[in-house]
């Protein structure tokens, strides 16, 4: 395991434990932002560029913002309206802009050093690129694909008719009420 | 071996972190969200034991997996709402009219 996949899975594993441990469910939320993002570190990692863009594209992009928005909807009243004071709110800033510049020398590092050919021979050598996973996923496995979209549109209609509000069995518009709670 | 066994261990370990959430945990969205990171930890481990056999089996089924954790997290989500507007609470000791 080389060394950035061991800081990566502290990472990992600190934010799970963190999504467990708070009390405040949209701590536990971001906590797991954090997760889904370094597993998707960790899928670049593991050479599966593919999966690690998807990763963060539905997972972290899509499915995490579901969750918060339905977190922010049913305004869970658990710790939430407290006040940022300024003294912490300078305080996590310079912490925050510490923690980028750890991140800079390493990067400036590896662009003097590596030239984008270099990326792109090591991204045609690794095995998870899209192009691999399109050539496997479109002519093995089509038929699993064809399904994968079925069941998604199953799931569209599913989430639509379960969210809907009830309007006492009357099918007309005018008895749906609009706005309100949710 | 050597290379991937590392990340096995942390994908058992994110697995153990998600079942002690959806045991220990009353907040159903909470209860999801650990649901979630087992899946991820099952992705983890089927795209480490890809780049240990060679072949991108492993990464295809981490496609499908992710697939439906997404069909599931809407449905799941919508599921969470519509008890919240009837039992308007998101515990889930609210809904255990079904326990003897």
């Amino acid at each position: 395991m080389s060394l950035s996949g061991f800081l990566v899975s502290l990472f990992a594993v600190a934010a799970g434990v963190g999504v467990v441990a708070f009390r405040n469910p949209l701590y536990s939320a971001f906590s797991l932002v954090i997760n889904l993002l370094s597993v998707a570190a960790l899928y670049a990692i593991l050479d599966a560029h593919f999966l690690a863009a998807s990763q963060v594209v539905v997972y972290a992009g899509a499915i995490m913002v579901l969750v918060l928005f339905v977190l922010m909807l049913l305004n869970l009243k658990s710790e939430s309206g407290r006040r940022v004071s300024f003294g912490s709110a300078v305080f996590v800033t310079l912490a925050a802009l510490i923690l980028l510049g750890t991140a800079v020398p390493p990067i400036v590092a590896a662009f003097s050093t590596i030239s984008p050919g270099d990326l792109s021979d090591y991204a045609r050598r690794s095995n998870g690129t899209v192009y691999n996973i399109g050539r496997v996923l479109y002519t093995r496995y089509v038929v699993q694909f064809e399904l994968a979209s079925l069941v998604l549109l199953v799931g569209i209609v599913g989430a639509v008719m379960l969210a809907k509000r009830r309007s006492g069995g009357d099918m007309s518009p005018r008895s749906s009420s609009v706005g309100g709670e949710v | 071996m050597n290379q991937v066994v590392g990340y096995l261990g942390v994908a058992a370990l994110l697995f153990t972190i998600g079942v002690m959430g959806v045991a220990l945990r009353r907040n159903s969205i909470v209860v999801f969200m650990c649901i979630e990171m087992m899946l991820n930890s099952v992705n983890l481990t089927f795209v480490a034991l890809s780049k240990l056999v060679g072949n991108l089996d492993g990464q295809i089924a981490v496609f499908f997996v992710m697939v439906i954790a997404a069909a599931e997290s809407a449905i799941g989500l919508a599921i969470i709402l519509s008890v919240f507007r009837s039992v308007r609470s998101v515990e889930t000791t609210e809904v255990s009219q079904l326990k003897w």
